[in-house]
């Protein structure tokens, strides 16, 4: 029974040496660790959130990217003197040109164009005598900065999605709450409400919206927020029904809270995290379906534009200038991968358990 | 009674680490079990103290991330040539223990009969599939074995049960099937996770009773994984105590229960609910297991530990021998050590156990 | 399970129901409606009134309008084809949308499904996080974005396959848009298969499975895949759907003659007549597509299946 430990076989637990002594032999006077449970130490439960969202590489890219290319639609479209809907015919066209990249020969302003010859490469700002003039992502067929209006279309894009995923939270969120808060018939027929508003299609609802007001944000926002709220609402329901019956709240019950207090004082602070998760998710979804629209030219009116109508714009001319949809169609699926990476590293973050032991 | 003389699992040195995202847990640090042909053992501990891991070990069914570091577990078995064989199960490739151990020559009878039966597929099939499985048991065969097997487990209808499915059960019947499940292929070892503690308490004294009738019938080994000395007191011939990955005190029945000699031991009988008790309060060992990603340099115990010497919180303590078959971990059994009683509530307690038994004439 | 049935047969014929009383309420109020034409004499508006019989009581006149619907009588079109009958332009066009979208469906469902296994099975291997990868960049990548990618590579570049969808090679010009299309419906169940495979794969019951001595093959069809497939087919009616969403623009990118073309165009056009009669035909394929979604779920699990009628 005295068998020792190989050592080499324990790579982790170094062999304890010690020899002890006789006057090791003596009962501990200091027993006041005693009660003391060290094991769980008081760590609140958001720094433990955040420790493992940050540790988590591809959620801190997401959130880098999602900050950059915020920080870029605010002010990338003053960075240089273009207007977003400014036009200049004569600058039509042309491929990216930068100060300095151009020196070492990308970014110098020329393209490859198919004429009857073969390819051939061809440099317009070199052609059309522009030599000072520089489009950093190009510019598009009626000569409008590509950089300028990436920017401020992805300002377009941001403020939808922001705006309807907090709408749709609102929403959502309540009538999640109530529906599972008073449950029995309420949540019944609220249920039976939102089993029918989910079995119509999201194409159907933004259609028909898109028959009664005129395309435009605002009517993007609305059909956003008629089709995202049940996601939303189930999963604050689900959240209410798992925590409607633990002691803080029926403490709260028994204290005489009111309904409404209990709601939204007490179980909302607790279920913040999958909601916000949930708005994670549906902030990528909000600006694909403002990008669809916009491709089949439902969505934002010209002069304006988001990213949406940016790649349908460079789709017309795909083969010919494929920089010109280069642009948009990056920043956009940057953009939505970032969302969702954030979301992702978010719900691990919160919910260890699926990935444990 | 059977022949306790043949050894059929002996797990030496076991010692295994998990990896995990927090850093490495060192959960079995060095633990020695053996059981013969026919007993009874029981694993006694905290949860989180590493019984289950043990056990999974001997199965083969430890997770992925698991690490072991050093230790052999090895099974002594009639192999197909008749012949008696030993192997050290934890050599052996995964295929090779599913195909000649698992089922075969040793089951488990997993904690929660709500969770350990598969949802989709009905309770004759899962019965019969290791036999099929095992043995290519021609399906007719297997259905009258199945019916049988759930003859003996105690279900009536036996036949109709057959095409239930699990959801269709009340708990207790599901642990029913389990244990017809463990014993579709004659094993000669089983495994019982804490068998019981998902059950009500009115089931579970008769799943023990199940247990305890089909050991008697077939001659089988069984090892208890349980929390509750209660059921071990029922049941076991052996205890090994265990506490943070290892063994602290092991022993005959009557040993650990009459003469325990480690504070963690004291602290487990202190703690089992007892009508009869005199002192109104009821006793729990201060904190909780510690959390092995931080590994004491000494006693594991010594930070819940009322009797606790200097000397724990530097080294470990050895397996000190008591008897022949009792051994346990503690200092205090060190010949410089100062002489400390066990407490007084729990030695009046042990006196009017032995007394009861004496009495009522039971094992203990 | 009759019961269960019961239930989802008739939500399904409820919401029907609401989505034709929003489409006839919309049929009333839109300015641009064959019966609102100013151009039209006192006379003639009667005389299309007595016809349509608009005449009647509105709750007549509903219910006119819905055994029209159903029986697949949508009126004609006013803008795009002038006086076609609108079920002759969709009877042409449907069959395009619904291969390419069945051939996305299955390849998606059956890529997703493999992939998110493999995931699963070799979990934090070098091939789960290529899988993981994937499926992100497939569910954060829009579908038409992938269509253009594959366009320009395939099409535009490479010559493999023709860029403009062609009915004389129906199957060829099928398999840029199918794949383009199944892209999210892939991504999306190789995420979801991978996280129900590790739930299953940590459930107890696997454990008793694996601890009969059941391994390798028999382990993962038998009892992982059967129980991660019940969620699974849940999120396959709503990715469905997506598809459709997603096919207006791929549709557009490789000009397939499909009802995702026409209703852009009917939307542009102000065709209502056309519009509203597509959104109903894709709310009854979206609410047949749940119901059998619904049912196929209570075959597979039986705890529905079983479920007392009188529950």
């Amino acid at each position: 029974m005295f068998k020792k430990k190989k050592a080499a076989a324990s790579p982790i637990a170094a062999v304890n040496t010690y020899v002890p002594v006789d006057t090791d032999f003596v009962l501990k006077d200091d027993l006041s660790d005693l009660e003391i449970d060290t094991n769980f130490k008081a760590q609140s439960f958001w720094k433990e959130v955040s420790y493992r969202f940050f540790r988590k590489g591809s959620a801190v890219f997401g959130m880098i990217m999602i900050l950059l290319i915020t920080v870029m639609a605010i002010i990338g479209p003053s960075m240089n003197d273009y207007t977003y809907s400014g036009q200049n015919l004569a600058e039509k066209s042309l491929a990216p040109r930068v100060q300095g990249l151009e020196k070492i020969g990308i970014f110098d302003g020329s393209e490859k164009m198919n004429t009857i010859n073969g390819v051939q490469i061809v440099n317009n700002y070199k052609d059309k005598g522009l030599d000072d003039t520089y489009y950093w992502f190009g510019s598009d067929n009626f000569g409008r900065d590509i950089w300028t209006r990436t920017w401020h279309g992805a300002r377009v894009s941001l403020i939808i999605a922001v705006v309807a995923a907090v709408i749709d939270m609102i929403i959502g969120m309540s009538y999640g709450l109530i529906s599972g808060y008073f449950g029995g018939k309420t949540d019944m027929v609220m249920q039976r409400i939102l089993e029918i508003a989910n079995s119509i299609p999201r194409l159907v609802i933004v259609t028909l919206l898109l028959l009664v007001f005129k395309p435009g944000m605002l009517t993007i926002i609305i059909a956003l927020m008629l089709t995202e709220w049940v996601g939303m609402s189930r999963i604050a329901r689900a959240e209410m029904l798992k925590l409607k019956e633990q002691e803080f709240v029926l403490a709260s019950r028994t204290l005489g809270a009111g309904s409404f207090h209990i709601i939204f004082r007490e179980v909302l602070p607790n279920i913040i995290g999958p909601i916000i998760t949930q708005v994670m998710f549906s902030i990528p979804t909000a600006i694909f379906t403002e990008a669809f629209l916009s491709f089949v030219g439902l969505g934002i009116p010209v002069p304006q534009c988001s990213l949406g109508s940016l790649i349908s714009d460079g789709f017309n001319s795909f083969t010919t200038h494929p920089y010109q949809i280069v642009a948009p169609i990056l920043v956009m699926a940057l953009l939505m991968l970032s969302f969702n990476l954030v979301a992702d590293g978010l719900r691990e973050a919160l919910d260890p358990k699926m990935k444990g032991m | 009674m059977a022949e306790y003389n043949e050894k059929i699992l002996d797990i030496k040195n076991l010692d295994i680490t998990f990896k995990t995202i927090a850093g490495p847990i060192h959960a079995i640090r060095g633990i020695n079990v053996d059981l013969m042909k026919g007993e009874t053992v029981a694993i006694v501990g905290e949860s989180g103290s590493g019984k289950s891991v043990t056990m999974k070990a001997a199965m083969g069914i430890l997770a992925q991330n698991a690490v072991v570091n050093s230790g052999t577990i090895e099974f002594t078995y009639i192999g197909d040539n008749g012949e008696k064989e030993t192997v050290d199960i934890l050599k052996q490739s995964k295929t090779w223990i599913r195909k000649n151990i698992n089922g075969r020559r040793i089951s488990m009878v997993f904690q929660d009969p709500m969770t350990s039966l598969d949802p989709t597929m009905n309770i004759g099939k899962q019965i019969m599939e290791g036999m099929i499985w095992h043995y290519k048991t021609p399906k007719q065969e297997a259905y009258d074995k199945a019916v049988q097997l759930l003859k003996e487990v105690g279900i009536e209808d036996a036949e109709k049960r057959m095409k239930n499915y699990p959801h269709q059960l009340s708990g207790g019947m599901r642990q029913r099937v389990v244990i017809a499940i463990a014993l579709a292929c004659d094993p000669d070892l089983l495994i019982c996770d804490e068998p019981t503690t998902a059950l009500d308490v009115t089931i579970q004294a008769k799943i023990l009773e199940l247990i305890k009738k089909v050991q008697r019938e077939r001659g089988i080994s069984v090892i208890y994984i349980t929390h509750d000395l209660g059921v071990v007191a029922k049941v076991a011939d052996y205890v090994n105590v265990m506490y943070a990955g290892k063994i602290v005190e092991t022993g005959k029945i009557n040993e650990i229960y009459y003469d325990p000699r480690h504070p963690y031991t004291w602290g487990l009988l202190s703690a089992m609910p007892d009508l009869d008790t005199d002192d109104d309060r009821l006793y729990t060992i201060p904190g909780s297991p510690p959390n092995l990603i931080r590994e004491p340099a000494g006693d594991a115990f010594a930070m819940r530990n009322r009797q606790a010497l200097v000397v724990d919180d530097k080294v470990d303590a050895p397996m000190f021998k008591i008897t022949d078959t009792h051994y346990a971990a503690t200092w205090l059994l060190d010949p410089r050590a100062p002489k400390v009683e066990m407490p007084i509530e729990l030695k009046h307690r042990i006196e009017r156990m032995k007394k009861e038994a004496e009495d009522y004439g039971s094992t203990i | 399970m009759k019961k269960y049935v019961a239930k989802r047969v008739i939500t399904a014929i409820f919401t029907l129901l609401v989505i034709l009383l929003v489409l006839f309420i919309l049929m009333q109020l839109m300015p641009g409606s064959p019966f609102n034409d100013e151009k039209l004499t006192a006379d003639q508006k009667a005389a299309l009134y007595a016809k349509y019989g608009l005449d009647q009581p509105v709750v007549v006149q509903f219910f006119h309008y819905v055994v029209n619907m159903l029986r697949g009588d949508f009126g004609v079109s006013y803008k795009i084809s002038k006086n076609t009958p609108i079920a002759q332009l969709i009877a042409v066009r449907l069959p395009v949308s619904i291969a390419i979208g069945g051939y996305a469906v299955a390849l998606g469902a059956l890529v997703g499904l493999i992939l998110g296994l493999i995931a699963a099975l070799r979990r934090d291997t070098i091939l789960d996080t290529l899988c993981t990868v994937i499926s992100v960049i497939g569910v954060s990548v829009p579908s038409y974005v992938f269509a253009l990618a594959l366009s320009f590579q395939f099409g535009y570049k490479w010559h493999l396959f023709p860029m403009l969808y062609n009915t004389a090679e129906a199957l060829n010009s099928s398999v840029l848009p199918s794949v383009s299309l199944s892209m999210f419906t892939m991504a999306s169940i190789a995420r979801f298969t991978r996280t129900e495979m590790l739930e299953v794969m940590g459930s107890e019951y696997m454990l008793l499975a694996e601890s009969k001595g059941i391994s390798g093959g028999a382990l993962i069809f038998r009892h992982a895949l059967r129980n991660a497939l019940i969620p699974i087919i849940t999120v396959l009616a709503p990715l469905i759907v997506d598809l459709m969403t997603g096919s207006l623009v791929v549709e557009k990118i490789f000009s397939i003659p499909g009802v995702g073309s026409l209703l852009v165009n009917a939307i542009q056009s102000n065709d209502y007549n056309v519009v509203i009669s597509l959104s109903f035909i894709y709310s009854a394929m979206y609410i047949a597509i749940m119901l059998v979604v619904d049912i196929l779920y209570g075959i597979i699990d039986p705890r529905i299946r079983l479920a007392k009628d009188d529950a």
